[in-house]
């Protein structure tokens, strides 16, 4: 009997459902980064979590007295919901903060507040004062990827088409000493790399020692501290994420292909530069961007395995805050790296990106 | 009716998820909740104390030989912890700073600050007075780092350990024994060179050097030709590395041929490495404290208090200068400690007689603005 007078709702809030959802979402993640980012204080804040509950807890009741066609349209946002709103409370509100510091004055030296004054000098002070470590962090991060690059993909190749029944015991070699800490492998480098350590001794003995400094490896006898030993601790530590999606797209071809062009009479050349690499071009993509973002903005490399003069970035970042706590110049380099970062990975996507990858 | 089983099933996984969605969503309110309700449960019982401290600069127990933590322990029954995270005075500043400069309260009750830092946060009100009542061994300090001029009534902070900054190195690499300043800038040594983060003891020293008095500075002119000097020798490639406190790991390893150290903590590493070697340069060295303070908020100041009293007894102040060996601060100690090792009693370095004392230099208080402009060159220079 009801049903006659419950049916025109219903199909109104069914009809509406979607856009009801979304609004939903976007309240609820304004919310989250006006908490996250610390903008409501005071009498305001409790209204704002409150918004927050509502908006959740609405939506849910939605979805209970909602019809199924309710439901179906509410499907993709409450899917949405946990990643959005992740995003919002983890994302969006501390690159809120961040920008908001980056042009922030302090009122004294060692206050611990923020007056935001569109402050671009701190822009100006990160450029002209650090430049030559935004040019280290990109030239070191750019060599290692190549370098990542020239003995990763020999290696996956090996692995994924001669491996055999060793296949996953190989890449456990290449993945296992990675369950070791990254600052335990980074120290254990230097100590390697001493002046009175193994390597030099080696190399001496060798006397590969002025070969070295011929190729600028080396400087002045010593391997440790310097260029070479940073872009060399890059390069390892960022090997398997080079490695394994390479290996993932080289996995995936189908040999017959190969077999087909050796049929054909293709040379294994051939077949390799017409087959093999085109199909594996989007883990090369893919490990470059890997490799390439976290380098750029490495700074435990520089620190343990360079010198004063080889600096990265991340380095000046981490002082910056770290231990001259100046968050508003700090905030300005950090903007300027993320941005340079996503400028050049777009360019980057936009000339080698692939299909499978855009 | 295969699609109206199928559409109903996947309405149940979506009315399941949904609601699993909720429940994560409480559950997300709720923990925080939960989590501080826990928090508040300690405290009370029986007393404790938590001292942060430098690398290298405490007696550890070795064997049956307890160290000064344990003998505290012993006596007084007071449940210390004693750490080594404070390996260089700007990093423990900002790590400190959002805490005090909020109002809120850091866990040790007590660290000891290079004295200029201390200084600074007396100035920005972030100490504790000590409980002098509960501390009469107070009484013990030298004269000569009584009531200093930055803490002239003495109610807030009390030395540690005192000490000198001259150059250490390793005679395997130097192969000669060093005398000078000028030696840290030896082209032979070129990238074997090590420098410290701390700006008063590189600085000082190169000041030193170029003939230049750090106790009686009032501008960054003072300084400037110091400050090209090191500027140079960095770009040049004169120097390896600008590290704090744990620089004693490259000079022993050989990486460095020779550094700015501390006189206490090469000591302590010639009786494993008798190849490391340290020298109060003929130029003159620097001389600093490190002072014990409460910082602002700390919960534990009676153990303070007794920590404090315990440790300025000579009879214990001398069993940890006979390991740490730097410059005591409590009076009596050489008589305490010739008892135990007649050498070390004789040390300059650990009992700086006249002459040593003409040739040491402490740096002049730095108004807020000359330190900034100080701190402001010097991380130029250091870069990272």
């Amino acid at each position: 009997m009801n049903t006659t007078m419950l049916v025109p709702t219903r199909q109104r809030v069914s009809r509406n459902a979607d856009r009801v959802g979304l609004g939903a979402l976007i309240v609820a993640s304004t919310c989250l980064v006006a908490l996250g980012a610390d903008l409501v204080s005071g009498p305001l804040l409790p209204v704002v979590v409150l918004v927050l509950v509502a908006v959740v807890v609405g939506l849910l009741v939605l979805v209970a007295i909602g019809g199924p066609q309710a439901r179906r349209l509410l499907a993709p946002y409450g899917l949405l919901q946990p990643g959005i709103l992740w995003l919002a409370l983890f994302f969006l509100a501390p690159v809120w903060s961040l920008l908001r510091i980056s042009l922030s004055t302090k009122p004294s030296r060692f206050s611990v507040e923020y007056s935001f004054s569109w402050a671009f000098d701190n822009y100006t002070t990160a450029f002209r004062d650090f430049g030559k470590q935004f040019q280290h962090a990109f030239v070191y991060a750019a060599v290692a990827t190549v370098l990542t690059v020239l003995i990763g993909y020999p290696l996956a190749y090996v692995i994924a088409f001669r491996g055999g029944k060793y296949k996953n015991i190989l890449l456990g070699l290449v993945v296992i000493p990675f369950f070791t800490s990254y600052l335990i492998r980074t120290i254990a480098w230097s100590t390697i790399l001493a002046d009175r350590g193994p390597m030099v001794a080696i190399l001496d003995n060798v006397g590969l020692v002025r070969l070295f400094e011929a190729f600028h490896i080396m400087n002045n006898g010593q391997l440790l501290n310097t260029p070479a030993a940073v872009i060399g601790g890059l390069t390892y530590n960022f090997l398997p994420f080079m490695l394994l999606p390479i290996y993932v797209s080289l996995e995936k071809i189908d040999t017959n292909l190969v077999n087909a062009a050796n049929d054909l009479y293709s040379s294994s050349m051939r077949a390799f530069r017409k087959i093999v690499l085109p199909l594996s071009i989007p883990g090369v993509f893919a490990g470059t961007l890997l490799t390439f973002i976290p380098a750029a903005g490495d700074f435990v490399n520089a620190q343990f395995l360079g010198s004063p003069n080889t600096t990265m970035i991340g380095n000046s970042i981490q002082d910056q805050f770290l231990k001259q706590n100046n968050y508003p110049v700090a905030s300005a380099m950090a903007t300027v790296l993320m941005v340079s970062i996503a400028s050049l990975v777009l360019i980057y996507t936009r000339l080698f990106g692939t299909e499978e990858l855009a | 009716m295969n699609t109206q089983i199928n559409s109903r099933r996947s309405g149940m996984t979506r009315r399941q998820f949904l609601a699993g969605t909720g429940a994560l969503g409480a559950l997300g309110l709720s923990l925080p909740a939960l989590l501080s309700a826990c928090g508040g449960g300690d405290g009370g019982g029986e007393a404790s104390l938590f001292f942060e401290n430098w690398p290298l600069y405490i007696d550890p127990t070795d064997g049956a030989t307890l160290g000064s933590v344990d003998r505290f322990i012993e006596a007084t029954g007071v449940k210390m912890t004693y750490t080594e995270a404070y390996n260089d005075n700007n990093e423990y500043f900002a790590k400190i700073q959002p805490l005090l400069g909020a109002g809120k309260s850091i866990e040790p009750d007590v660290i000891a600050p290079t004295f200029w830092l201390a200084g600074r946060l007396l100035a920005l009100g972030w100490l504790e007075k000590l409980p002098l009542d509960k501390i009469p061994n107070a009484s013990n300090v030298v004269s000569t780092l009584q009531n200093p001029t930055w803490d002239p009534t003495g109610e807030y902070s009390l030395p540690w350990q005192a000490g000198m900054s001259g150059i250490a190195y390793n005679i395997d690499v130097t192969g000669r024994e060093l005398k000078s300043v000028e030696d840290l800038f030896d082209p032979a040594f070129k990238g074997k060179i090590g420098m410290l983060t701390e700006m008063r003891d590189t600085i000082g020293l190169i000041m030193m050097g170029l003939g230049k008095d750090p106790s009686t500075v009032t501008s960054f002119d003072d300084a400037s030709g110091a400050f090209e000097k090191l500027d140079k020798a960095k770009s040049e490639g004169q120097i390896r590395a600008f590290t704090g406190n744990d620089y004693t790991d490259d000079l022993v390893s050989g990486n460095f041929a020779a550094c700015v150290g501390w006189s206490g903590d090469v000591l302590q590493l010639q009786k494993d490495s008798p190849h490391v070697r340290f020298v109060i340069p003929e130029e003159g060295g620097t001389s600093w404290a490190d002072v014990m303070v409460i910082p602002k908020g700390a919960k534990n100041t009676d153990s303070v208090g007794k920590w404090m009293n315990f440790i300025y007894d000579p009879v214990q102040a001398a069993q940890l200068s006979a390991y740490v060996q730097y410059v005591s601060p409590v009076k009596g100690v050489q008589e305490e400690l010739a008892k135990i090792d007649p050498d070390l009693a004789a040390n300059p370095l650990m009992f700086p007689d006249e002459a040593t004392s003409a040739r040491l230099r402490s740096w002049a208080t730095l108004t807020e603005t000359v330190e900034a402009e100080y701190d402001a060159a010097f991380s130029k220079i250091t870069g990272a």
